[in-house]
């Protein structure tokens, strides 16, 4: 047996990190999942290698976030290591030792939002945020990133950080947000005014199972990244839609995880959540693992698995097909969209309410974006925390267009008034400061 | 000090190589006397009785014989390994029949998952019928393997006593290793009873042989960890015998320096050179098993690195440099061989007195001319070069120790980094080397007395070793240890150190059993606990352990 990929492996279960003993991030989580890794014997296919997690920096964390007050006092070393294992995943890719990747890491991070005031969502950093920030700023030649989302949940902070970022394709798969934490991800939902149609949310009735994901994938995902051409594919592999996950409603199988992989066939694959940790992990990730390297997973199946008891309505399947036809027919207009809504702004402002609900803090937020037409356009975040802190965060982004630099360290120098500070993240000059008013 | 044996005992061991057969006798913890003899590859039986012969030995008072045998591994590796049946229960993941050899591999339906519960059950009539299929076929040995047979063996052991009576040997999965890794298992369950008979036979002979010359203790032999097992395990675990050669001379270079610190095992042969790893002066162990006739498998080995720069390895001229290896070129043009090779370099500059120069320069002259060089310094360049290769290829080595993955935060930010403090060499050309090796490396290099017959006396010495593995869950009430077949019932409240308690028990069972007469230091290898949380409840304990005799060897009085 060969794998037809070569592909890398970073398995990091932090057998010593729970948020706490009962709660779903615990060091149980990934237990089973290694007995069967190690049980099928996958590490010791040819073309499959296992590598060794890594740090991220403190200053690969600032490319994506604004730690509040810093990034020490938001982190634990877990952290660290899990965004540091999807950095090892994505330099293995990228240096070409493998043709592909699986960060099998924890804790997750795709709550997470650009400002961190704590935890939400059992995520306290974005990791693939920062993978994908390290990614381009190692590797220049790495212009257009998408990243495919089939968490069970809205990846509402991957959205938040992607919002305005027209190199970025997010794409979200999730049960529908009427139905289930975070409660956001709608189809409107659509991007920035400067990435209009970079992200894309798809959100699935409860129930949807194998036949409804991957026409998903195939009607919709598939034709989105064919006319996106992005130079990078990673998959927010979250294993929560499985129909045994005891904190969702959807029906989805380790077969069908598996035949997703190959489909898409992403570059990297980061672990998001899922934590149905006997019953779902063990088989959805030997599964992904097989699919990614290229080999036969028809016999990878759950020990329980009744297909015909958990198959899909067509009335269910019918509401999917409308739902991806709309989303499809939106996203060719995106350009029209953006001139009707907002060629004669030159500035547009959003106000969000976020609630941390990992740590039980709220968080009200004014962005206020540069609407241009040469760059993905400087904006400014005014974040206020239920913990006291306010802040004034600028982001200036890659490529930046020079007056949009210019605002960008304006903003920066003049910022005044009630904040505990105002931080800056400079991209193309991969500086990150902060000053404490 | 400490004196395992009687002043009166004396002790042989006994490495048969591939080209060498080397003994040794240990009289009262003084090597007295030792040899080094061909082996006849054909008899290895009569190779073993021709080097005890050469020794200086009072037949009366030897103790304790120690084999270490390439038997094992030639047959596997020359694919001489008899018919044998393979009888596996696999049930979803990978399809079991992409491991399967050939004809008499089969596959039966029953499954057992990751925590050890039936979900399949056993299809006794295709065990049946498949027992019957390879009687027909006139085999008599059967490997039995089902897939998480370690977290539950109920299937390996079904299909054992349906069969046990028709076929004369069988080995079952679980006992092989407590390791997760079903193709591992396969593979090694099958090789186990494919060498029995042949390892059978020899045993019997050698004691045989022994006992015609007035040795009539029982024999231990060498595995691939670096210690012994007793004659009748070697009997139903003949597949741990494999690959003791290397392991020999590791544990050679332990008993001969006593090291006690971290250092690097260059062992330098005729085709190959191996190096170890000791860390506070134990050898490191290979995580998953060694490989062996393209397989990989469960049987716990050390941690090598064979490489195929040696004193008789080939040397040319590419590109205007000098390559080393990997081939061997027969032997050495000192020694009547044609072509030139690194023993040959050794010899034109004096540090190599057997055979006859003139050959070696001889060797050397095309290179020599070819390079525009003294044949002396195309010599001093081809040591050069050797010592090297060695240097970079024990960087790469070390480098991918410290690359292992871990696990745990604490082990990330924590991690053991093994940086050798010091080089102990042995093997033929050894002697020549030390100080050269001390110049490429830059750290202190020993070369013990007795070098060329070290893996003799790592055999004469090693310990015995002895893993288990043991699994408790609480919540399904059972405490399970597959490689003593044990599975008992525990309560609810069992701890980590209940598990611990337990084993040692166990294996001082097991050590009095063996008859050892001192107690080895027993390490808690691999320690974890994890509470089981259903419906965000704590229902139980998922405990795992290993214990493990530290591998070690008797000491010399010399030391």
């Amino acid at each position: 047996m060969k794998a037809t990929n070569s592909t890398g492996l970073i398995f990091f279960p932090a057998y010593d990190w729970e948020i706490s003993p009962t709660h779903p991030e615990r060091q149980e989580r990934l237990l089973y999942t290694q007995d069967q890794i190690m049980e099928e014997g996958l590490l010791d296919i040819e073309g499959i290698h296992e590598f060794k997690a890594g740090f991220a920096t403190e200053h690969d964390i600032q490319r994506v976030h604004f730690c509040i007050p810093d990034v020490a006092s938001r982190i634990t070393p877990s952290h660290n290591i899990s965004a540091g294992g999807c950095i090892e995943a994505a330099r293995h890719v990228l240096d070409g030792d493998v043709d592909k990747a699986f960060a099998l890491v924890r804790p997750p991070g795709h709550h997470s939002m650009r400002v961190v005031h704590g935890a939400r969502g059992f995520c306290n950093i974005n990791i693939e945020a920062i993978m994908v920030e390290w990614i381009r700023f190692n590797y220049p030649h790495v212009k257009k990133i998408a990243i495919v989302d089939t968490d069970c949940h809205h990846g509402d902070g991957s959205q938040d950080i992607y919002w305005h970022d027209p190199n970025v394709l997010y794409i979200s798969l999730h049960q529908d947000g009427r139905t289930l934490y975070p409660g956001s991800g709608f189809p409107d939902e659509f991007g920035g005014p400067n990435a209009l149609g970079m992200t894309v949310n798809v959100p699935l009735p409860p129930r949807t199972s194998d036949k409804g994901y991957l026409s998903v994938i195939e009607n919709l995902v598939l034709p989105i990244l064919d006319e996106f051409k992005p130079d990078l594919v990673i998959n927010s592999a979250g294993q929560d839609n499985h129909y045994s996950d005891p904190i969702t409603d959807m029906a989805f199988t380790a077969g069908g995880y598996a035949r997703l992989n190959e489909m898409l066939s992403p570059d990297i694959c980061v672990l998001e959540g899922g934590y149905s940790i006997e019953a779902a992990l063990p088989y959805v990730n030997t599964g992904i693992i097989l699919a990614l390297a290229g080999l036969d997973y028809s016999y990878v199946q759950e020990p329980d698995l009744d297909i015909k008891s958990i198959r899909e309505e067509q009335r269910i399947l019918d509401y999917i097909y409308r739902l991806t036809d709309g989303i499809f027919e939106n996203w060719h207009k995106r350009n029209e969209l953006r001139s009707e809504y907002y060629a004669k702004k030159e500035y547009f402002q959003r106000n969000k309410s976020i609630y941390y609900d990992t740590d039980g803090i709220s968080e009200s937020q004014v962005e206020v974006v540069r609407v241009c037409d040469r760059c993905p356009g400087v904006f400014k975040i005014d974040s206020q925390a239920s913990t006291g802190y306010r802040i004034l965060g600028i982001h200036i982004p890659r490529g930046a267009c020079q007056e949009c630099k210019h605002k960008g360290l304006e903003w920066f120098s003049e910022a005044s008034g009630p904040y505990y500070g105002v931080y800056l993240q400079d991209m193309d000059a991969d500086e990150y400061q902060v000053r404490l008013l | 000090m400490f004196k395992p044996w009687g002043e009166k005992d004396m002790m042989l061991g006994i490495d048969v190589g591939g080209t060498h057969t080397d003994a040794v006798c240990i009289d009262n913890g003084s090597i007295i006397s030792t040899v080094k003899r061909l082996t006849h590859t054909q008899d290895l039986v009569s190779s073993i009785v021709d080097a005890v012969e050469g020794l200086d030995v009072d037949v009366e008072r030897v103790e304790r014989v120690v084999l270490s045998t390439t038997l094992a591994t030639n047959s596997i590796v020359e694919d001489r390994l008899g018919p044998t049946g393979m009888i596996v229960s696999g049930g979803p993941g990978i399809d079991p029949r992409e491991y399967f050899l050939d004809e008499n591999f089969y596959l039966v339906k029953g499954a057992i998952d990751h925590r050890g519960r039936q979900y399949q059950e056993l299809a006794e009539k295709d065990v049946i019928d498949v027992g019957r299929r390879l009687k027909a076929r006139s085999i008599e040995g059967i490997g039995i393997v089902s897939k998480f047979s370690v977290r539950n063996p109920l299937h390996e052991n079904r299909i054992h006593s349906i069969l046990t009576e028709d076929f004369r040997y069988t080995s079952m999965g679980h006992q092989m290793s407590g390791s997760l890794n079903f193709p591992r298992r396969i593979f090694t369950t099958y090789f186990n009873t494919a060498v029995m008979p042949v390892q059978h036979r020899f045993l019997e002979s050698v004691g045989m042989a022994l006992r015609d010359m007035g040795i009539y203790t029982d024999m231990l032999i060498l595995k691939a960890d670096g210690g012994t097992i007793t004659y009748n395990s070697a009997f139903n675990l003949p597949v741990e015998t494999i690959l003791s050669g290397p392991a020999a001379s590791i544990m050679g270079a332990v008993a001969l320096t006593g090291e006690r610190g971290t250092a690097l095992v260059l062992d330098i042969g005729g085709t190959t050179t191996d190096m170890g790893v000791l860390a506070g002066g134990v050898p490191l162990m290979q995580p998953r098993g060694v490989d062996i006739g393209g397989k990989k498998t469960l049987v716990r080995g050390l941690e090598l690195l064979s490489l195929g720069v040696a004193g008789d390895s080939r040397v040319i001229l590419e590109d205007g440099n000098v390559r080393i290896g990997p081939t061997r070129v027969g032997p050495p043009a000192c020694l009547g061989g044609e072509l030139p090779t690194p023993t040959d370099a050794l010899s034109v500059v004096g540090l190599f007195d057997e055979g006859e120069k003139e050959r070696a320069r001889k060797a050397l002259s095309d290179m020599s001319r070819e390079m525009n060089k003294s044949v002396e310094d195309v010599a001093r360049l081809v040591i050069k070069t050797f010592c090297h290769e060695l240097k970079d290829a024990a960087i790469r080595f070390i480098n991918e120790l410290n690359s292992r993955p871990v696990y745990t935060i604490h082990d990330m930010i924590y991690p053991e980094v093994i940086r050798p403090e010091g080089i102990i060499v042995v093997g033929g050309p050894a002697g020549s080397l030390c100080s050269l090796l001390e110049d490429t490396f830059g750290i202190p290099c020993k070369v013990p007395r007795y070098y060329e017959v070290a893996n003799a006396v790592g055999a004469c010495l090693a310990r015995t070793t002895v893993r288990i593995t043991l699994l408790a869950d609480t919540y399904l009430g059972k405490l399970l240890c597959p490689e003593m077949d044990i599975e008992e019932d525990i309560p609810g409240n069992y701890s980590p150190d209940d598990v611990k308690a337990f084993g040692m028990e166990r294996l001082d069972e097991l050590y009095e059993y063996l008859g050892m007469k001192d107690r080895p230091e027993t390490d808690v290898v691999e320690e974890q606990s994890f509470n089981m949380v259903r419906g965000f409840r704590t229902v139980g304990k998922n405990i795992r352990m290993r214990l493990q005799t530290r591998p070690g060897v008797l000491p010399l009085s010399e030391m």
